[in-house]
Order: structure tokens, then C-alpha cells, then sequence
């Protein structure tokens, strides 16, 4: 077992994990944030999406000890208290989820979009997206929950 | 970033926030894991069954046989529904076992259980099972299972066949063929497929003791069906098992009753005392999930001089897979015939289907489970035949149409439709898809090397039905503020609990943002239907409207106090209560009552609902790359009557995601199977 | 995933180290291949050597004329860097179509390189630019690199530093994604190296990167004849050889067309 460190939603934690641990295993078994979700095995559906250092990864293709040291944001940290983030708002405004299993996985796939392409086109956003899957929605929506998310985050003060 | 906002569904808040509750997400402390052999062959006699080193590997606290699941008293899984064949005889069912005994007869079917402390710790020691198989030919091919030299799957299954099942009235259907003027005939493939919800398939199980009941976690679509077929699998008594109500990753139709984990895992949990989990990774769930359609629709269609309809005729083809499971059986009978007319005025129909077995992963309802793929053969059909005869497709489709002053209609097979306004909705849709204008866009696609095809098709959707005899659903107004409805329907992302929150605020008057709908809480003893085939907002919906409107009937004697006007003299509309200039919520009525007064104010609504028929006309104008054969999605329009709509949006993305998963199986979802040895 | 000790490489000399003292030790860079094998237990470890924050590893630079890209250097960083895209926009572009998003943030040239999966994208810009593969030990030519698939002319202990590109007068990469997987069904990259020298490379369509000869000896042009003719042409679950050969032919000619 070998003792990680993780700045995980702003909080420091330390866990001790086997070297095999995948780092989404260890976020939803060890630290309890089942918001990040597991729906493959083949590294395609992006279900299990989260910040790592500011860039959208696949944590079920993370070891946790690859993780030691770093900042890590998952869907639980992305509100500020009792204020959601303009892209959670915007996925629910536009009705950009149904079953809700693919939806934090793609939330936190735009929140690297954005940072990185702050007024995508939809050409952009498919790409942007092109690593999560989604079943129920037929992806109508979900562009349109990115398109306005993009729109209220250039719109909030700096 | 200052969002405070009200979300567009009740079911969001939780769910972009990561406090979503699936199976998968309750960990238990001291909770077992479960990993399950499967069987690599398509066909095989297990020869050898050696699992004394999986059971001495550091953490494993059993291994699950089918010999130790039948010593538990553990069934097989369930087969619901069964015909009588053609000639009045019994159907033959080939029933799975939860665990193979000494056959396995497809990829992926399990044949042991390794129970262990940890999920790796389980994987790690099911890889020292010594399993021998003497391995068998396979039949995998459903057009080639019923021949003589073919393998049989089942011995009391000749020729692979379980039934032969015919609907309708052959007579005036070959009478009509005889006289036709023209007639067409099509054969076309509904392949095998995936489900794929996002959600993969999990269960976990805890036991409690004191009380002998197991709840059970589990992705699923309605409490009465998971309860009672996983009763019927696992031997447990129906009262004994509570079907948790969870957030659901999606269905499709795959989710209705018990696997094999299912039962397994009942079965443990009572063993051990301990919560047990089992959780499939996606690779085997493409194995073993139930597999959507795999249906070969052969059609014929007899038109007279002038390309009326005559008559239509299909034999069918079936693929169950390996054994008769959930609703295979109902698909490739029922669903195959009630709407094989689609949206025309056929004087007679006539099918026939045979379902038959082959070495693959047993089939079930998935999207539609058999109508959309009726509807598209009847299209395909249709089209060909205008084709094939010299008639426009359009004209032939319009002279054939339900006449609008026909509803409601029952057709040549019994089947009455209440409405389906097919040339209004065919107006619009050519209005919206300038379909006029596709010859110029066209011409243009040729002038740079493309292919350009537009493809229409009129249907319709039998939905509504369900084997319970009624609906049911109970409302309580709770102590903290909210209307609680608890019902049998089980969302997977539909949005119950918002459509049934809307439905109860116009009909009550008690704000949607009050309600809360629970699917699955046992205590309450209802009847009803799971969710499946679009019924859940009108059945279940027309069950809560009841409910509402003997909630009014309760709640008039204390608006009536409330204003003090004479009970007479009051009357409810636009979710309000008037009289004499005056008015009053029911909001501001029930806040004000003393707890017991709303105690009496709960009701348990019922409806029995028949099918109803929400039909479209969907319009695909597509571009090909004849040098790659890529095709591009240019223009989609779909015009739909989905007759009372209560949320636009939620409809709207119904209808996206139904037409997306249309476009996965055109040209993403396949299943392939082969028996050779090098893919 | 079957059990292995993991450990933070301390320099590239400890890492050679490491590799050598077992055969069955691994080094890990994006972890983007190597992961997902390990998952499914198509391979076994019992050594994970982690190479990805060696310092230096990840540097992109202009050196002189020569571009250096770190072997550890991600695909989403080279794909952005204005430097890449200064000096070869099909090799920009080509980073920038790697897999998606998620997998670009962490997949590495260094890794992408070493496993020479034929349907990658990478070995296409190396052998169609002609860059040279510098290790702890020596400096291979690209022509020299890929021996066929997932295997290269690296020593069990070699270790990629980095790769050095000459920068070309012009190049593109054209790719036919597969719908699923969002690996090459084939791929071309074209680069005009010089006035008369042309590199076409060929990724996704046979059993490994190769260069095109037929094509480089069109200078550029796109003859009616010109026919992708090689012994291995894929042939598979994915699409027929004639299939793969046609899109060959497609894609040089798309590549031809977005010179840059």
C-alpha cells in the first residue's frame, strides 16, 4: 500500500492505496465522491471524467499514484456552496441531462472546453465532447447546455 | 458565479451535483464483492468444474455453483410470457439457469460466482478456476438454426424452434393476394443489438435478519417487476424482497426483471449477513446484458389497380438467443402483430412468426421491442412496392391513410386506434423538410461527386398497455410541506417525477415544486405497471389524476369553510377555488389544516388504461460519400402528435434521443457473431 | 488489473536501470495504452516505472532549425504549442486529432512512439517528417525506428528523450477515424521536405507505419494511376483491405490539398 496525497475540491486528503487502484476507484470507494461515475472499460465513454491540474481526464485510466500531488476538481467541487456553476445551471436550463449517469462525466468534459475555448463553435464542442458518450439525450441538448454555459460565463463579472 | 435558479426538473439538482444515487455507488462497510465466470464458448459441455483453488484464495468467502444456487432453493430466470403455436399446441421453453449446469450454450453466460472481500481480490481468484469444456458447434445464425444440419441447442427443442405462432386471418389475406393487381414482397433485417445504457448493470444486496427481507439496490423499471421475477429467480417470496428506489442510469427496455447476479446475490446476502455488491464492467454486459431486436421481417403487401391496400402478410423470424428469457417471446408474437398495419387502412393481416433458439445471448425488450421494427419493415415495404409498381410514394402513402372520420379505428386484427392523423402530420413534416426542394439540393450533391436520398416514414406506436390489471398511485401529504405520490412506474430518465409533479399542479392546484414522486416504496402494496413502451405518463399519470380528483373532493368542504361561502356555490378552475368573486388556493387550504385533517385528505388513485397510439411522420435527408462511404445526417425532421403534451422540452428530448439511438442502429449498433476462429 | 509495484522514476539512467533488472517491468508515460491493457489483463507487470515527471522530459523547443519535442511532451500540448504550429502544420494538427480530448491531455509522444500501434497517428508525422528518435543511448532515424507492429528498433532498456524534426516547406495529415475508437483507419502525412524531396507516410492501413514511394515520387501532384499497393493491407473487423487501400488514396489527396 502506498500513501497518496490529493488536493481533492480544495480540501487536502491522504489515502493509502494499492499500486493497481484506478483514481476514480479510489475517489468513490476511499473518499466517498460517487458523483464521478464508471461506465466502461475501454477508456471511451468519459463518464468517469474530472479536473486533474486543470485539464478534463479520464480517471478511471489514472492510477491513483499517478495522482499523488495533484489538484484534483470533481463534480462535487464544482459549486461554490449553494451556488452551482454556470455550467451545471445550463445543463439543466437546456434539459442536457435525462438519466443523469453520463451528466457529471460531461460536465466537467466542458468545464476543460471552456477553460481552454471560452466561445467554441459547434464544431469545437462536438470535438470538445468527442470523449463522453450519452444514451438517453442524442446530444441536441447537451450542445445547447454548453452553448449557454460558454454564454453566462463570458457574461459573469470579472 | 452567482446562479441561484430553478432547475428545469426536479430530478437535477442531485444529479449535476454528483449526489446522484446509483447502484453502484452504496458502499457498505464489510461488503462482499461478486465476479462472475462466464463461458468464452458459444457451445460447450463443461467437463470439468474445478473451483477448490478459487475457494482457498486469501478473501474469498464462496463461490456460487449452480448446485449450491439449487440447494438454496434458487429458480431460473423468469420467461413470462408464452403462446399458443399455430396449431393450438404449447410453446417449448428452453429456460436459463441462473448458473450453467453442464452446458453453456453462449458467449458470456455465467457459469459460477466468486463471492470475495474485495472486487479485485474476486477477479484475482475466479482466474484459478480450472474449467474444461468439450466444445460443440454452434448455431448462430437465425436463418440457418431451424435446418437439419444445424446443432441442436435443447433437447426438447427440434429444429431449434420454441414456437409457431400465427395472428390474424390467413383466408381473406391469400384471398386478397390472389386478386391483387399488384403485389410486393420485402424482406428485411432488424439487426441484433445493444442497449447500452450509460448506467451498467449492478446490484447490490443486504439482508437483514430481524425482519427477513433483503433490499436490493439495482438499476430497474418498476419495483413489481424487478420484485417478482427476481423472486421467481432467486426462490425468495415476493414479500420478502424491497426494491430500492435508486437513481437509474438508463433502461431501454433492459431493466424490467431479474439476471442471474440478481438472484445470486439475494441468495448470499442472506447467507452472510453482509451487504453483498456486484457491479459489471462494460465488456461483459456486451455479452450478457439481453440483446435488443434480432428480428427477420418478411413482408408482402397486395395492392389493387389504383395501389389501395389489400391485405399484408409477414413470417416472421425470431431470434432468442440461447433460452427463453423475459420478453423475447412477447416481442416476436404480440408486439410483431399488433400494429403490423402501421398507420393504413388494411382490410385484412396476417402474420406468422417462429421464434427459434441459437447460441447467442438471450434477447429482450429493448426501445420499442418490436413495433418500431414492424413499422420500419411496413415503410420499407410501402416504399418498395410504390417502387416496384410505378406509384409515388407520397400518393400511395395518402390514399392509404386512416381516414380522419374513421377513429376511432379497429383494425383487421383487432387492434383500435384512437387517432392517428397521419396527412396532417405528413403536411408538416414535407412543409419543414422542403421536401419539394430535393431534387435541386440533389442535383448539387451530384455536381460534386456526392449521393444526396431523403427517406420518409409514417407510423405509429401501440403504447399504454401492461399486463397489470390497473394503475395505481397514493398521495400523502407530508409533515414537511410536500404532496408525496408513490406509485410502481420506475424512471430511468424520463422525468417522472417533474411530469407527474406538473400533471398534479394543474390538476390540484398544489405547486409542482411540493410534489415528490416515489417509485417502488413496497409498504403502500400498489398495482401497476412498470415503466415500458411510452405508458408511464398516461397510465400512471392517468392513476395520479384520479388521485387529484379525489384529493378536490377532500379538500372542497375546507376551501368552502376557508371562504365561507356555501359548499354549492364553490367550484374549482385553473387550479384554484372560486366563488361569489372570491378565491383560494389549494395551496393556502391544506397549509392551514391541522395534521390529521390532511391525513385524511391521502387518496390512492386508479386507472385502467388500454393503449393509446402516438404516431409521427419523420423525414431524413442524408448525403453519401460514394468514395468512402461515409453518410452525413443533413436534415432530420420529426413531427409528432404525442396527444397531451405536459412538458414540450421533455418531450422534445424523448424524441431526440429516440431518433438518435434510430440513427446508432442504422449505422453504429451491430452485433456479429462468428464461428470463425480468427475475426 | 493484476498486482505490480509502482515507482516514480528519479532520472532516465534509474529508469534504464529499472527495465533492465526484469523483463517483465514497464515503463509508464500517459498511460493511455498501457493503462486499459493492464485493466483487462492482456498484459502482466510486476515493475511500472513512471517516467512522465522527469524534469526536461516534456520540453518543446526550437533548437537552431530543429524542432525538439520531449518525449514526454502530451498531445494536447504539442497540438497548442505556437511553435509546432509555426513549423508544421500537419504535425499540429495531427496532435490535435489524437483520440479525444480526455486522452490528449495525458497521452505522450515519447509513449505513442515507443508502442507503435499501427493504427496510431503519431508514426505517420515521424516517418513523413523524417525526424530522428534520441534516447539515452543513441539517435535513430526515423527509417530506421519502425520494424512492424508495436515494434520498433529500441533496446529493452532504451528509453525515448525525445524526437528531433527538420522543419518541412510544407506538410498536412489527413485521417479517417474510426467512428468508435477514434484510431486511424488509415492516415496520411505528407510533407515536402525540400524542392525535390517528398515523404508520404502511411499510418492505419497496414501492419505498421510505411512510407509511400509511388506517392513521393509524385512531387505533390495526384495522379489518376496512383494506387496504394502494399503485402499487408489490413484486412479486418474494421474494413476490407480494398477498402483500406481506396482510403489511402483519398487521404493523399486530401493531404495534397490542405499543404500548409
Amino acid at each position: 500500500m502506498t500513501p497518496i496525497s490529493l488536493n481533492i475540491n480544495g480540501n487536502a486528503h491522504t489515502v493509502e492505496v494499492q499500486d493497481r487502484a484506478l483514481l476514480a476507484d479510489v475517489l468513490r470507494d476511499n473518499l466517498k465522491l460517487t458523483g464521478t461515475h464508471i461506465g466502461c472499460d475501454t477508456s471511451q465513454c468519459g463518464c468517469c471524467t474530472i479536473l486533474m491540474n486543470g485539464d478534463a481526464v479520464k480517471s478511471c485510466t489514472v492510477l491513483a499514484v499517478q495522482a499523488d500531488g495533484a489538484r484534483i476538481t470533481t463534480i462535487e467541487g464544482l459549486a461554490k456552496g449553494p451556488d452551482l456553476h454556470p455550467i451545471q445551471v445550463a445543463f439543466s436550463q437546456c434539459h442536457g441531462l435525462q438519466c443523469g449517469f453520463c451528466t457529471p462525466g460531461m460536465i466537467m468534459a466542458t468545464a476543460g472546453l471552456l477553460s481552454n475555448t471560452p466561445q467554441p463553435t459547434d464544431a469545437q464542442i462536438h470535438e470538445g465532447l468527442s470523449g463522453n458518450l450519452c444514451r438517453c439525450t442524442g446530444y441536441i441538448h447537451i450542445v445547447e447546455s454548453v452553448k449557454q454555459a460558454a454564454k453566462a460565463m463570458q457574461e459573469l463579472p470579472v | 458565479m452567482n446562479a441561484r435558479f430553478t432547475p428545469s426538473r426536479q430530478e437535477d439538482l442531485p444529479l449535476i451535483t454528483g449526489q446522484g444515487h446509483f447502484t453502484a455507488d452504496h458502499n457498505y462497510p464489510g461488503m462482499l464483492h461478486a465476479y462472475v465466470i462466464r463461458s468464452m464458448h458459444a457451445h460447450a459441455r463443461i467437463t470439468q468444474l474445478n473451483l477448490d483453488a478459487v475457494r482457498a484464495y486469501p478473501g474469498v468467502r464462496w463461490v456460487a455453483t449452480a448446485e449450491n444456487l439449487n440447494a438454496l432453493g434458487a429458480g431460473t430466470i423468469a420467461n413470462p410470457v408464452t403462446v399458443k403455436g399455430k396449431q393450438g399446441e404449447d410453446q417449448i421453453q428452453a429456460l436459463m439457469p441462473l448458473l450453467a449446469e453442464d452446458t453453456v450454450r453462449f458467449v458470456g453466460q455465467p457459469i459460477a460466482m466468486v463471492f470475495a472481500v474485495s472486487a479485485l481480490g474476486a477477479q484475482d481468484a475466479a482466474e484459478l478456476a480450472e474449467i474444461e469444456f468439450e466444445v460443440l458447434e454452434a448455431s448462430v445464425d437465425p436463418d440457418k438454426t431451424t435446418l437439419s444440419t444445424a446443432v441442436q441447442l435443447h433437447p426438447n427443442a427440434p429444429r431449434n424452434v420454441s414456437v409457431h405462432f400465427s395472428s390474424g386471418d390467413a383466408e381473406p389475406v391469400n384471398a386478397a393476394f390472389a386478386k391483387a393487381a399488384h403485389t410486393s414482397q420485402l424482406r428485411v433485417l432488424s439487426q441484433r443489438l445493444m442497449g447500452v445504457p450509460m448506467e451498467p448493470r449492478a446490484v447490490v444486496a443486504i439482508h437483514d435478519a430481524a425482519t427477513g427481507v433483503t433490499t436490493v439496490h439495482t438499476p430497474h423499471q418498476g419495483i413489481l417487476g424487478m420484485r417478482n421475477f427476481l423472486a421467481m429467480a432467486s426462490g425468495a417470496s415476493p414479500e420478502s424482497l424491497k426494491i430500492d428506489a435508486n437513481d437509474v442510469g438508463g433502461s431501454f427496455g433492459l431493466r424490467g426483471g431479474a439476471y442471474t447476479e440478481h438472484a445470486a446475490l439475494v441468495l448470499a446476502a442472506r447467507q452472510f449477513g453482509c451487504a453483498v455488491s456486484w457491479v459489471g464492467s462494460r465488456s461483459e454486459i456486451f455479452l450478457s446484458d439481453w440483446h435488443g431486436r434480432a428480428l427477420i421481417l418478411n413482408g408482402e403487401i397486395a395492392l389493387d389497380a389504383e395501389g389501395g391496400i389489400l391485405a399484408i402478410r409477414f413470417k416472421d423470424r425470431v431470434d432468442a438467443g440461447a433460452y427463453n428469457c423475459m420478453m423475447s417471446t412477447f416481442i416476436g408474437t404480440r408486439n410483431l402483430s399488433i400494429t403490423m398495419g402501421g398507420v393504413y387502412q388494411v382490410p385484412a393481416l396476417y402474420m406468422e412468426s417462429e421464434v427459434v433458439y441459437t447460441n447467442t445471448t438471450p434477447v429482450s425488450a429493448y426501445r420499442g421491442a418490436g413495433r418500431p421494427d414492424i413499422a420500419y419493415a411496413i415503410e420499407r415495404l410501402v416504399d418498395f412496392a410504390a417502387h416496384e409498381h410505378g406509384f409515388d410514394p407520397i400518393a400511395l402513402r395518402r390514399k392509404n391513410f386512416i381516414p380522419e372520420n374513421a377513429f376511432p379505428y379497429k383494425t383487421a386484427n383487432g387492434s383500435t386506434i384512437d387517432t392517428c392523423l397521419s396527412g396532417k402530420l405528413l403536411d408538416r413534416a414535407l412543409e419543414l423538410s422542403d421536401y419539394a426542394g430535393f431534387e435541386k439540393r440533389r442535383a448539387q450533391s451530384v455536381s460534386q461527386g456526392k449521393y444526396r436520398g431523403i427517406g420518409l416514414s409514417t407510423f405509429l406506436e401501440a403504447s399504454g398497455a401492461g399486463n397489470a390489471p390497473k394503475d395505481q398511485a397514493w398521495g400523502e401529504f407530508n409533515a414537511n410541506g410536500f404532496l408525496y405520490v408513490y406509485g410502481v412506474t420506475g424512471p430511468s430518465g424520463q422525468g417522472h417525477s417533474t411530469s407527474f409533479a406538473s400533471i398534479i399542479e394543474k390538476a390540484l392546484g398544489w405547486p409542482a415544486d411540493r410534489v415528490r414522486y416515489e417509485a417502488g416504496n413496497a409498504k403502500h402494496k400498489l398495482l401497476g405497471n412498470g415503466t415500458g413502451g411510452s405508458r408511464s405518463l398516461y397510465g400512471a399519470g392517468s392513476a395520479i389524476l384520479a388521485m387529484c380528483h379525489k384529493m378536490l373532493e377532500s379538500i372542497k368542504p375546507h376551501a368552502s369553510k376557508t371562504l365561507g361561502v356555501d359548499i354549492d356555490r364553490l367550484h374549482f378552475e385553473n387550479g384554484v377555488w372560486v366563488a361569489d368573486g372570491l378565491s383560494v388556493s389549494t395551496e393556502t387550504v391544506v397549509d392551514a389544516l391541522a395534521s390529521e385533517e390532511k391525513t385524511a385528505l391521502n387518496a390512492l388513485g386508479e386507472a385502467s388504461s388500454g393503449a393509446t397510439y402516438p404516431n409521427g411522420c419523420h423525414i431524413a435527408e442524408v448525403e453519401i460519400d460514394p468514395t468512402t462511404g461515409v453518410t452525413d445526417l443533413l436534415h432530420y425532421c420529426a413531427v409528432d402528435d404525442l396527444g397531451q403534451v405536459i412538458s414540450p422540452q421533455l418531450d422534445r428530448g424523448q424524441v431526440h434521443g429516440g431518433v438518435v439511438q434510430g440513427w446508432d442502429k442504422r449505422f453504429v449498433n451491430r452485433w456479429c457473431t462468428t464461428t470463425k476462429a480468427s475475426c | 488489473m493484476y498486482s505490480f509495484h509502482y515507482q516514480k522514476a528519479q532520472s532516465v539512467a534509474q529508469a534504464a536501470a529499472a527495465l533492465s533488472r526484469s523483463e517483465a517491468s514497464r515503463l509508464l508515460s500517459g498511460g493511455m495504452t498501457l493503462i486499459p491493457s493492464l485493466k483487462h489483463r492482456l498484459i502482466q507487470v510486476d515493475e511500472l516505472i513512471d517516467i512522465s515527471s522527469l524534469a526536461g522530459l516534456s520540453d518543446i523547443r526550437m533548437e537552431d532549425k530543429h524542432l525538439w519535442i520531449g518525449a514526454g511532451a502530451t498531445h494536447q500540448s504539442v497540438s497548442r504549442h505556437p511553435d509546432v504550429r509555426k513549423f508544421s502544420v500537419g504535425l499540429a494538427e495531427l496532435a490535435g486529432l489524437i483520440g479525444d480530448p480526455q486522452v490528449r491531455a495525458r497521452g505522450t509522444l515519447g509513449g505513442s512512439v515507443a508502442n507503435n500501434d499501427p493504427a496510431a497517428d503519431y508514426p505517420a508525422a515521424v516517418l513523413g517528417l523524417g525526424a530522428t528518435i534520441v534516447t539515452q543511448k543513441r539517435e535513430i532515424a526515423a527509417d530506421a525506428f519502425f520494424l512492424g507492429m508495436f515494434s520498433t528498433a529500441l533496446a529493452s532498456d532504451e528509453i525515448i528523450q525525445g524526437l528531433r524534426f527538420t522543419q518541412p516547406l510544407k506538410s498536412a495529415y489527413a485521417k479517417f477515424r474510426h467512428a468508435a475508437t477514434g484510431y486511424a483507419m488509415a492516415g496520411v502525412f505528407v510533407a515536402q521536405m525540400s524542392n525535390d524531396v517528398w515523404r508520404v507516410a502511411v499510418t492505419g492501413a497496414t501492419d505498421g507505419v510505411c512510407r509511400w514511394n509511388e506517392a513521393e515520387a509524385a512531387a505533390g501532384q495526384v495522379p489518376e494511376d496512383l494506387r496504394f499497393v502494399h503485402d499487408n493491407v489490413l484486412d479486418d473487423i474494421h474494413a476490407p483491405s480494398a477498402y483500406r487501400a481506396n482510403l489511402v488514396q483519398i487521404l493523399y489527396a486530401q493531404a495534397i490539398s490542405r499543404l500548409a
